[in-house]
C-alpha cells in the first residue's frame, strides 16, 4: 500500500508541476461555472413585470388616477413618455407596449350606460400575443375596478347619473323609445342610489359591492426545477474539471511510457496491479478535489445547496470510479502523448456535448435526450442534479449511480488489460 | 551473479538475440560490447525481467529469476533512456523511487543524501531536473538506479551523449562501486570505456557473443600482430611481427635508423575484425 500511495502521490506532485494542467482542471472548471451561471441567471421564480409606456394625452384626474392604478397594479412597470416617445421605445424593443390615454378619456369615463366609452390605445408589437392579451386584461381590470368604486360611492355614482342624463337629453341621434327606457333606468338607479346611506358600510350586502370576490391564498408549487443557473453551470463545472483530470492522467501513463519512466517503475519490486493502483487512486483524489472545490465555492457563494448530502456523496463518489476508469482507457488510445491527447479529446468532447456538458439536459429536445444515455456525463449530471435540483430518492439514484460504477469497471478492466499487454 | 542461458528473443522478423550465453561473476564490471543494434539493450531488457526470453533462462545468484520482487530489490538499473521526472526535483525523483524499493525516514533520507554526494549532485538536489545539464541528468539517472543500495547494476549506455567531465565522474563512480563489491553488468558502444572499465568484455553482434574475454585475452586472440614503425635511410618502414625488438635490431643492422615505434593492436581493431566495417544505423 505504501507503494501505491508513493505512486499517487508522485503523480499528483507531477500534475501540480504543470501549471497549465492544474489551471485547465481546477481553475477554469470554476471560472466556466461562474461565467455561465452569471450568463444564464434568470429572475429564478420570481415573475416579470411588463415594462410599458403610459403616455397621459387627457391629463384630467380620471385619466390621471387610471395611470397611477396601472402602475399600483403590481404587474406592470410603468415609463411615463409622451406619445412620440412612447413608440419609440416599443419600436426599439425597450418597453413591451405604450398605453396611450387619449384626450376625452376622463369625460367618457364619467358616463354610465350610454355613449362613447373610455378609449384606450396599445401599441404593441403584433407578435407579442401573450404580452398583449396580459395587457388588455391589466387595463379592463382597472376599468372595472374604477367602475367598481364610483358605483360604491352614492355621491359619485348620482352625479355620473346625473351627467349621463344630461347627455341624453342633449342627444339627437337617439331612438326615442330608447331614450325613454334609458331614462327610465338612471331615474330608478339615481333614486336607489338615493336611498343607499352616504358612507358605505363596513360590511353586509350593502357594503361596497363586487361582481366577483376572488381569494388568493399563497401556494408554492413545489419546485422541480434548479433553484438558480449556477444549480445548472456547477455540475458542468464539475464535468469539465473531471475531463481535465482524465486527459491529465490519461496523458501521463502514456508519457511514462514514452520517457522511459515506466520502464523503471517495472523494473522496480512493483506488481502491475500496484503501478494500475497508484494511477487511479491519484486520479481519484484529483477527480475528488474537483468535485469537493466546486461544490464548496458553489455552495459558499453561489447557494448551490444538495438536497441530500449522502445521496452527493454517493453520486460523486460513483462519478469519480466512472472517470478513473475512463482514463485508463483513454491512457491506450495513443502510443505517444499527442496521440493519447488528439484522441481522448475526440471521444471527451462530443460525450461532453452529447452528455449535457455544454446545453442543460432539461434543455434538450428529447430525442437529444434519449441519445445523451450513451454519454457518463449524462449520467454524472443526473446524478449530481438529483442530488441538488432534481431532488432524487435514493431509488432513483441508483440507476445513474450503477450506470456509472459499472461504466467505470469495464473500462477499467479494458484499459488495464490493454495497458498490461502493452507492457 | 547472474546467468543468462541460451537466451532467445525475436521481434516479429527480427532476431534480436539468437542463442545468448553468459555469465556475470560477483564483483565484476561485465562489459557488452557491439554496435548499435546488436541486441545489448534487449539482453539488459531480459537480465532486469522487463522482457521474457522466448527461450532460454536468466537467473540471478540465489534469487533465481529476475521477476521475483526479491531478485528486483537486489538490481539496479540505469535505463539508456533518461528515466527521471523532469518537472520534479531531483530530491523528489530520488525519494520517490526510494519509496517505491521500500525506503522510508531515516533510512530513505540517508540513501538520498549519499546518492547525491555520490554523483556530485547535492547543491542542485532542489532544482527541477529540467533545469539539469545533459551531464547531470545522466548522473542522476546513475543515482536513482542505486537509491536502494542493490547487489547488481545494470548500466545501459551510461555516458550516451555528457561532456568528457560527466563522463569521466560517472566512471569513477562506477569504479568506486567496483570498489564496494558491486557487480556490474555495462553495456556500451565506447570502446575505451570497455577498455579503461571492465574486467571481461562479451563483443556481440546479432544476438550473438562473438568474443569473450579480458581485454588483454582479447587483444591476443583477436588483435592483428604488433606493428614496427620504422625511419630508415629516409624512408618510413612497417614491419607487422611477434617480437619487435627482435626485428628492430635487424633494421638497425641495415642501414641508419631514425625514429621508431610499435603499434599495438587495439580493441577497437578487435572490435572491427569481429563486427565487420559497414556502418550500422
Amino acid at each position: 500500500m505504501r507503494a501505491v500511495m508513493a505512486l499517487a502521490f508522485k503523480d499528483l506532485l507531477v500534475l501540480a508541476r504543470v501549471r497549465s494542467a492544474v489551471f485547465f482542471t481546477y481553475l477554469w472548471p470554476f471560472l466556466v461555472a461562474i461565467m455561465f451561471g452569471v450568463i444564464f441567471a434568470g429572475p429564478g421564480r420570481g415573475s416579470a413585470r411588463i415594462g410599458i409606456a403610459v403616455c397621459d394625452e387627457d391629463c384630467t384626474p380620471a385619466s390621471e388616477d387610471f395611470a397611477a392604478r396601472l402602475a399600483e397594479s403590481g404587474n406592470l412597470d410603468i415609463l411615463r413618455a409622451e406619445r412620440d416617445e412612447a413608440a419609440a421605445l416599443v419600436r426599439r424593443g425597450s418597453r413591451t407596449a405604450a398605453v396611450v390615454l387619449p384626450r376625452g378619456f376622463g369625460e367618457a369615463a364619467q358616463r354610465l350606460f350610454y355613449g362613447t366609452p373610455p378609449r384606450v390605445e396599445v401599441l404593441i408589437d403584433p407578435s407579442r400575443k401573450a404580452e398583449s392579451a396580459m395587457i388588455e386584461g391589466i387595463l379592463f381590470q382597472q376599468a372595472a375596478r374604477s367602475m367598481q368604486r364610483r358605483l360604491s360611492d352614492r355621491a359619485a355614482s348620482q352625479e355620473m347619473i346625473r351627467k349621463s342624463l344630461e347627455d341624453l337629453d342633449s342627444a339627437h341621434d337617439i331612438d326615442p323609445a330608447e331614450r325613454t327606457r334609458i331614462t327610465r333606468f338612471l331615474g330608478e338607479l339615481d333614486r336607489f342610489m338615493g336611498s343607499r346611506p352616504q358612507e358605505p358600510q363596513s360590511s353586509g350586502a350593502a357594503a361596497e359591492w363586487k361582481p366577483l370576490e376572488i381569494v388568493t391564498t399563497d401556494t408554492a408549487r413545489e419546485w422541480s426545477g434548479p433553484r438558480n443557473s449556477f444549480e445548472v453551470t456547477f455540475p458542468q463545472g464539475i464535468l469539465w474539471g473531471i475531463i481535465g483530470c482524465v486527459m491529465s492522467f490519461g496523458i501521463s501513463i502514456v508519457s511514462e511510457r514514452t520517457h522511459g519512466t515506466l520502464q523503471r517503475l517495472q523494473i522496480a519490486p512493483l506488481t502491475r496491479s500496484q503501478l494500475l493502483a497508484g494511477k487511479a487512486l491519484a486520479c481519484l483524489v484529483s477527480i475528488t478535489i474537483v468535485e469537493v472545490a466546486l461544490l464548496a465555492m458553489g455552495g459558499l457563494f453561489f447557494q448551490v445547496r444538495p438536497s441530500s448530502l449522502g445521496l452527493l456523496v454517493v453520486a460523486c463518489l460513483a462519478i469519480s470510479v466512472a472517470f478513473v476508469g475512463i482514463m485508463m482507457l483513454v491512457s491506450t488510445l495513443g502510443r505517444t502523448e499527442q496521440a493519447a491527447a488528439g484522441a481522448g479529446w475526440a471521444v471527451m468532447l462530443p460525450m461532453a456535448m452529447l452528455g449535457g456538458g455544454m446545453m442543460p439536459l432539461f434543455l434538450m429536445p428529447s430525442w437529444l435526450q434519449a441519445a445523451s444515455t450513451i454519454s457518463p456525463v449524462r449520467w454524472s449530471l443526473l446524478a449530481l442534479e438529483g442530488a441538488m435540483w432534481r431532488r432524487f430518492s435514493p431509488q432513483e439514484m441508483a440507476l445513474p449511480c450503477a450506470v456509472l460504477l459499472a461504466l467505470g469497471i469495464v473500462c477499467f478492466l479494458a484499459g488495464a488489460r490493454a495497458f498490461r499487454s502493452d507492457s | 551473479m547472474l546467468t543468462l542461458q541460451d537466451v532467445h528473443k525475436r521481434y516479429g522478423s527480427i532476431t534480436a538475440l539468437d542463442g545468448l550465453s553468459l555469465e556475470i561473476r560477483r564483483g565484476e564490471i561485465f562489459g557488452l560490447l557491439g554496435p548499435n543494434g546488436a541486441g545489448k539493450t534487449t539482453t539488459v531488457n531480459i537480465a532486469v525481467g522487463l522482457l521474457a526470453p522466448d527461450r532460454g533462462s536468466v537467473s540471478i545468484e540465489g534469487l533465481g529469476s529476475p521477476r521475483a520482487p526479491a531478485a528486483r530489490r537486489r538490481l539496479g538499473v540505469a535505463p539508456q533512456a533518461l528515466a527521471l521526472y523532469e518537472t520534479l526535483s531531483g530530491e523528489q525523483n530520488l525519494r520517490f523511487f526510494g519509496r517505491i524499493y521500500g525506503l522510508s525516514g531515516r533510512k530513505l533520507a540517508e540513501r538520498v543524501d549519499w546518492a547525491f554526494d555520490f554523483v556530485a549532485l547535492a547543491e542542485r538536489r532542489r532544482d527541477a531536473v529540467r533545469t539539469y545539464s545533459g551531464g547531470m541528468k545522466r548522473r542522476l539517472n546513475l543515482a536513482a538506479a542505486l537509491i536502494h543500495d542493490p547487489e547488481l547494476i545494470l548500466l545501459d549506455e551510461p555516458t550516451a551523449g555528457v561532456d568528457p567531465q560527466s563522463r569521466n565522474s560517472i566512471y569513477e563512480n562506477i569504479l568506486a562501486l567496483k570498489r564496494q563489491g558491486r557487480t556490474i553488468l555495462y553495456t556500451t558502444h565506447y570502446i575505451e570505456e570497455a577498455e579503461r572499465m571492465c574486467d571481461r568484455v562479451a563483443v556481440m553482434d546479432h544476438g550473438k557473443v562473438l568474443a569473450l574475454d579480458s581485454v588483454p585475452g582479447l587483444l591476443a586472440a583477436h588483435g592483428a600482430r604488433a606493428v614496427l614503425v620504422a625511419e630508415l635511410s629516409g624512408e618510413t618502414v612497417r614491419v607487422e611481427t611477434d617480437d619487435p625488438m627482435a626485428e628492430l635490431h635487424r633494421l638497425a643492422a641495415s642501414g641508419p635508423l631514425g625514429r621508431f615505434w610499435v603499434e599495438h593492436a587495439t580493441l577497437e581493431q578487435v572490435f572491427l575484425n569481429l563486427t565487420g566495417r559497414e556502418l550500422r544505423d
